[in-house]
């Protein structure tokens, strides 16, 4: 355990105060400091780019999150169970989760390229134009779409691989019972799921909140302001050297991580409580 | 016995995985074309260009190395470190040990970006800036509760009678680690390092601000490739090779990624 903790410490805790250090402070260079307390935080709790920024990254990860996790475990339970097509169908899904994250959208802008991109050339012919540049809502589905297919394959595989601790037992007795479709998905399935599933909704809930590297590259936040995430502020405070800004900044989101991680702890010791009963 | 529904769920399947793969498709394509002109080569044409100058460009090989070299060292680190605790975590019940997991899962959702700032000037000061060693370091940041999870599934099915019996015997913890635990618990190894790898190949933010000069990763390699005149057919060249040492690794733990391991069980 000890050593665990002391590379975390270092990597993690060390820079934590540092950044609540820095938050309550005026900073010119490093070195010249002047304290100003919680100057920082109130001017982002009260500038309205802050709360927009929250309800896209908000909004964005429910559109994400409720075509992600219901495609991700259909298609985990039409995964075949045996045989040699079952590596092959993983090793296909898992592709997309062994790229950077900073070269998908660079595939994706290609794909959607009307001259040389097959999905662009498609639409072209049927008559289509994505206008990802200037159009907000075309941007949105270009992002959408593209963090669809980099982590669905994340929630199938999670999903196919507790299902597939499911004894073969369990669906005969279902079978015997007579028991549909549905209902072997409900009381079967589904419970052996749950400690997986709230896993994956931790993950790519936070990731989709947080989203930087890929909807940066797609349109840089535009057009005018429509996919400005909160990741995205944080980072132009920090290129732009506004330490202290950016310092509260990242302050405010590590208590909103820890919110989330508090409550799916809280979420995760309960349905354990229920698996014991 | 044939169910009407097998068809269906096999073309859900294909369905699926031809989107997956059609990006793909293109990126291969792309990659096997001459996207601007090289001696010999017209452009549009079909050749091996591309491949032949990721091998030609220095800075382009080393940052395959880079990548290897660090993801690896990541590896070796984060495994050895997480195996204890999540012996721990599996097998005794002590104080604070909510607390502990609240604070792991809280790392592993936090946000590189804001870390990246104070760990930058830390690692500045601990001489790791531009090093493959420093890049290792900031992704056990959330290598190591991934990892923990995952070997935690695993030691909670080892029986508690194996350790109890191997005490009886006389070995010591760490005899009883290498001897036993780890022989039994080998494919846990596996999908952790998988997982290891998959969220340390493909991490940016940190690989970035660690770097200014050198030990430049892939990723970033293929950033610095995009300019006026970007030369497509060589990223997407890129872009394949960097999948190559991914799909090696899941070739190896195939079968172990669906046999199955409960994750979140604390």
């Amino acid at each position: 355990m000890l050593p665990a903790l002391s590379i975390l410490f270092l990597v993690g805790v060390i820079p934590l105060f540092t950044v609540v250090n820095h938050s309550l402070h005026d900073i010119f260079t490093l070195p010249e400091k002047y304290w100003v307390g919680g100057e920082w935080y109130q001017e982002i709790i009260s500038s309205s780019r802050f709360w927009h920024s929250l309800g896209r990254s908000t909004f964005f990860s429910l559109i994400v999150l409720s075509i992600q996790i219901p495609l991700g475990i259909f298609i985990a339970l039409a995964l075949p169970r045996r045989g040699v097509l079952v590596s092959v169908c993983l090793v296909i899904t898992a592709l997309p989760l062994l790229l950077p994250w900073n070269i998908i959208p660079g595939i994706w802008l290609s794909l959607i390229n009307p001259e040389t991109g097959i999905v662009g050339r498609l639409m072209q012919s049927a008559g289509i134009i994505l206008d990802w540049k200037f159009n907000a809502v075309h941007t949105w589905i270009v992002i959408v779409m593209l963090d669809v297919w980099h982590w669905t394959s994340l929630v199938v595989i999670l999903c196919y691989s507790s299902l597939s601790t499911i004894a073969l037992p369990y669906y005969q007795a279902a079978a015997i019972d007579a028991a549909s479709r549905l209902q072997v998905f409900r009381y079967i399935q589904f419970p052996r799921m749950r400690s997986v599933l709230l896993m994956v909704l931790l993950l790519r809930f936070m990731d989709s909140f947080m989203i930087y590297t890929e909807a940066f590259r797609i349109n840089a936040g535009g057009p005018h302001f429509a996919t400005h995430f909160l990741a995205i502020d944080l980072a132009e405070e920090i290129n732009a050297f506004n330490y202290g800004p950016a310092a509260a900044r990242s302050v405010v989101y590590f208590l909103m991580v820890l919110c989330v991680a508090w409550a799916f702890k809280t979420a995760l010791f309960a349905s354990e409580k229920q698996k014991v009963r | 016995m044939i169910k009407p529904a097998t068809t269906y769920r096999a073309i859900l399947v294909t369905l699926f995985l031809a989107c997956v793969l059609l990006p793909f498709v293109q990126v291969l394509t792309l990659s096997l074309q001459a996207t601007r002109e090289h001696p010999g080569v017209l452009i549009g044409d079909f050749s091996w260009v591309n491949y032949q100058n990721i091998w030609l460009r220095p800075e382009l090989r080393a940052s395959i190395i880079n990548s290897i070299l660090y993801v690896l060292l990541n590896i070796a680190l984060s495994i050895p470190v997480a195996l204890p605790a999540a012996y721990a975590f599996s097998r005794y019940r002590f104080m604070g040990d909510q607390h502990l997991f609240l604070m792991f899962i809280a790392f592993r959702i936090t946000p590189p970006i804001v870390l990246s700032l104070p760990l930058f000037q830390l690692f500045a000061q601990l001489n790791l800036i531009n090093s493959v060693a420093g890049i290792a370091l900031a992704h056990c940041l959330f290598n190591i509760p991934i990892t923990i999870w995952i070997l935690q599934g695993f030691i909670d099915a080892v029986p508690r009678e194996v350790d109890e019996s191997a005490f009886i015997d006389g070995y010591s913890l760490p005899r009883f680690f290498l001897k036993i635990l780890i022989p039994m618990i080998k494919p846990g190894i596996g999908v952790a390092a998988f997982f290891c790898f998959m969220f340390s190949w493909i991490e940016v933010v940190f690989a970035r601000i660690l770097t200014v000069t050198s030990g430049k990763p892939i990723s970033m390699a293929i950033n610095a490739l995009f300019g006026f005149t970007t030369d497509m057919g060589l990223i997407m060249a890129m872009t394949i090779v960097s999948l190559l040492p991914g799909l090696v690794l899941i070739f190896f733990v195939r079968h172990h990624l669906s046999r199955g391991f409960q994750i979140g069980k604390m």
